[in-house]
């Protein structure tokens, strides 16, 4: 080599160390070489199952979440006495293999429960969800009393300063956050955050205290959980969070998870708007939760995968 | 051979009281129909769902009677069998000589009465008084508010026991007035037959009144031979019903419940189950007027039933106003209250714990009937379980796809209280619970907020809204429907289905 190009190289090789030009950088944002942890997944075109398994792989296994020995609560949605094709509630399928997958990692105990709407041992049998949780090896919970929900205070809640959550979650090592992507009538949307309303005993004080700043305000709760993993293999597009029949529900074979709320809210959906439209504005949890710095709606700030199977 | 008979009758009327008792246990009727499909081989109950189903039941009872006297009330009747229990448990503290039964003569005219004043409000359309004595309405009411409540109260404990797999069980309705009723009934009962044995069965109890006219036409009934007889009265301190009269050597037919004491008993086999029918010249039986007195009492019930029939078609007065909302199944509050004897089946089944014992919300001749509450639930859209187990037909069975369409209330929207127009911040709690969508959200100032909007022809007040409305008044409130109609089906929206292979981000 000449000196000349030597020298020529070795500057040049500087200046792009100097100014950290990566090759990943230059041309996407959505790198699959980039090093450090992927922050959200995105999953198409599977079962809940596959799409579970291929999600979880990329965000670097179960392991990366719950480690051996720990409790770990598994919280989907079971709000509705609708069976699962209605998608008003978790798939069962995929709470099966998210809680197979926590055992497997070494948990101790897999918890599962909702505090529903509709009357609870209803909700529990026909969701699906009570039977392939306890055939995966979970114990599912009770939460219809007010004797299982422990007060726990949230002071950078703007209206909700404190709330009764569920004592599962209280004391569990671990929690994973397994909404079901729908619409709502009052707040909108249903996705990560508002599956909270689930975890505490006074959903009312919610509606009649600014819904919308109650859900962010939870979401500013110590123990946030590890993993958030959105099921919209099936979504209810219209006449949610309830439905009326199958006509409300698309199948739209996708999977969503992440570590940021917010993030994987925001990113549910614009999945969302491809069916009906939705102004993350009118959503207005979203943005009030990124304010109180829970998390980004910026996608293109955060390491972020797209796999279609 | 009567020992036998005996034993037979102890082990069927044990039997049946369990199963009755079962009907209003929530430890064994959830999801079955089992338990409470015995309650229909019930006499009021029968009598009542005539014309909803029951016609077999009433004719096999009346035939049973008419065979064998009034064998209903010591192996069917629950509070028969209670009565005996407490008096076998009572006799162990009583002296020899108190544990002694004495005849005592028929008090006719309060029978008769009583018989009467419950009767007589049935043809114009009241079960009221009925369902205040109606001995299976009445064990109902005792099975539902202290056995079911103690059993509640048990349950709790096991819940604390074992907190992972036994639940907390919840929302349980108190009703003072029904509470204390059942209790009142259940000391009154108590004493009666803890010193008297069957004294309620024949004094008050207008089952075995008209039973009784029946029986004395029976085709076996219990005689005494006066050869044999040597006038113990071994028999007369063992009859619970106090209606052996030895002076006479009678014993007084309409009285006795068969219960075959008498004959288990008497040491020279003086009394005997016969056979009577066509045996006129049997000393002390008087078959002729036996045969009349029974022929005219079947002959008043079929005329009963007719009237019944009649007035049934043709609901009196309807009722515009009422406070009360009727369970799914009850056709209209009119019907439920010339039909429902407040035994609580439906009470104790309901799985959302909704229905209560009303208090004044039909009037005092709804007294003790079932209402709706949704102070601490809502009806579920996918439940009919209370017109399942009615045994009297004031609930009707329905099926699933009925009872989506049974309007049994409508929804009335307070705009003003709604937390959207008074707060200006985003709610929608009815909307999410509706089942129809006969609530649906639409959109409210520029803030991006929705705010309900009902079409009333679709709501079936299930009260999803009212209970779960946040407001400190409620912004939606369901209103009786004092006749239940055929709400409108919900809309199906069918949306094109929009073919998506993005992510959208």
């Amino acid at each position: 080599m000449e000196r000349r190009n030597f020298l020529k190289s070795a500057l040049l090789g500087g200046i792009a160390g100097a100014v950290q030009l990566k090759p990943g950088n230059i041309f996407a944002s959505e790198s699959k070489e980039a090093q450090g942890e992927t922050d959200l997944v995105a999953v198409m075109g599977g079962d809940p199952v596959t799409m579970y398994k291929r999600g979880i792989a990329s965000m670097g296994g179960i392991s990366r979440f719950v480690k051996k020995g720990n409790k770990v609560v598994v919280k989907p949605n079971i709000g509705w006495d609708k069976k699962p094709e209605f998608a008003a509630n978790t798939n069962p399928e995929l709470v099966a293999a998210i809680v197979k997958d926590c055992l497997s990692a070494g948990a101790t105990e897999v918890v599962v429960f909702d505090h529903t709407c509709d009357e609870w041992q209803a909700c529990y049998n026909n969701s699906g969800i009570e039977a392939a949780a306890k055939a995966a090896g979970a114990r599912v919970a009770f939460a219809h009393d007010e004797k299982y929900f422990k007060e726990v205070s949230l002071p950078k809640g703007l209206r909700l300063k404190s709330a009764k959550i569920h004592e599962s979650i209280i004391d569990c090592d671990v929690w994973i956050n397994v909404p079901v992507l729908k619409n709502h009538g009052g707040a909108k949307m249903t996705i990560s955050m508002k599956n909270f309303m689930g975890i505490v005993w006074d959903r009312r004080y919610w509606h009649a205290n600014d819904l919308q700043q109650c859900i962010a305000d939870c979401s500013t709760y110590s123990k946030m959980p590890v993993l958030n993993i959105v099921d919209a293999y099936r979504v209810m597009t219209q006449n949610g969070p309830k439905g009326k029949t199958t006509e409300d529900v698309v199948t739209a074979k996708a999977l969503f998870m992440s570590t940021d709320i917010v993030a994987v809210d925001t990113a549910a959906l614009r999945f969302f708007n491809q069916f009906k439209e939705m102004r993350i504005e009118d959503v207005s949890h979203i943005q009030k939760a990124e304010k109180a710095k829970i998390g980004t709606t910026n996608l293109d700030t955060i390491k972020v995968e797209r796999i279609k199977i | 051979m009567y020992k036998w008979f005996k034993r037979g009758r102890v082990l069927v009327s044990l039997a049946v009281a369990i199963l009755i008792t079962l009907a209003f246990l929530f430890f064994s009727n959830r999801d079955n129909f089992f338990f409470s499909s015995f309650l229909k081989v019930q006499f009021v109950p029968a009598l009542l769902g005539v014309f909803t189903g029951s016609v077999i039941i009433l004719a096999s009872l009346f035939i049973l009677v008419l065979l064998f006297g009034r064998i209903y009330c010591s192996t069917l009747c629950p509070l028969g069998t209670l009565q005996d229990t407490i008096w076998r448990v009572a006799s162990l503290f009583w002296s020899k000589r108190s544990r002694r039964f004495k005849f005592s003569t028929p008090k006719k005219i309060l029978r008769y009465s009583i018989l009467a004043i419950s009767a007589i409000p049935l043809l114009f359309g009241s079960s009221f008084v009925i369902s205040l004595l109606d001995p299976y309405s009445n064990y109902g009411k005792i099975s539902s508010e202290i056995i079911s409540r103690s059993e509640q109260f048990l349950h709790n404990i096991l819940s604390s026991v074992f907190p992972d797999s036994i639940f907390f069980r919840t929302y349980s309705q108190f009703i003072a007035i029904s509470f204390f009723f059942a209790l009142g009934f259940l000391i009154l009962v108590v004493i009666m037959s803890a010193f008297r044995g069957r004294l309620y069965c024949n004094t008050i109890c207008p089952v075995g009144t008209t039973l009784g006219f029946i029986s004395k036409f029976a085709a076996f009934r219990p005689v005494i031979n006066k050869e044999s007889c040597n006038k113990c009265q071994l028999c007369i301190s063992n009859c619970k019903s106090e209606c052996i009269d030895l002076e006479k050597g009678e014993i007084d037919v309409s009285r006795c419940v068969a219960c075959f004491n008498c004959m288990t008993v008497c040491k020279r086999e003086a009394v005997s189950y016969k056979f009577m029918w066509g045996k006129r010249d049997v000393d002390n039986v008087f078959p002729a007027k036996g045969r009349r007195e029974a022929l005219v009492t079947m002959g008043l019930l079929g005329s009963f039933i007719a009237v019944r029939a009649i007035s049934r078609k043709n609901p009196s007065a309807p009722l515009n106003t009422s406070d009360g909302i009727a369970p799914p199944g009850a056709l209209s509050i009119a019907n439920l209250k010339s039909n429902c004897t407040a035994c609580q089946a439906c009470v104790s089944a309901c799985p959302n714990g909704i229905i209560k014992p009303a208090t004044g919300e039909y009037g005092i001749n709804g007294l003790l009937m079932p209402v709706l509450s949704f102070e601490k639930h809502f009806c579920g859209y996918d439940c009919n379980v209370c017109s399942q187990v009615c045994p009297n037909g004031a609930l009707i069975p329905l099926t699933l796809e009925e009872k989506k369409l049974t309007q049994i209330g409508q929804v009335r929207f307070y705009e003003d209280k709604c937390i959207v127009v008074t707060d200006n911040t985003a709610c929608g709690a009815c909307d999410e619970h509706c089942p129809t969508k006969a609530i649906t959200m639409i959109p409210y100032g520029d803030k991006g907020l929705t705010i309900p909007i009902v079409d009333r022809d679709i709501c079936i007040g299930c009260g999803g809204c009212e209970y779960v409305c946040p407001a400190t008044e409620k912004a939606m409130l369901i209103e009786p429907t004092s006749v239940h109609m055929v709400a409108k089906k919900p809309i199906v929206e069918k949306q094109e289905k929009v073919v998506v292979d993005d992510f959208g981000f």
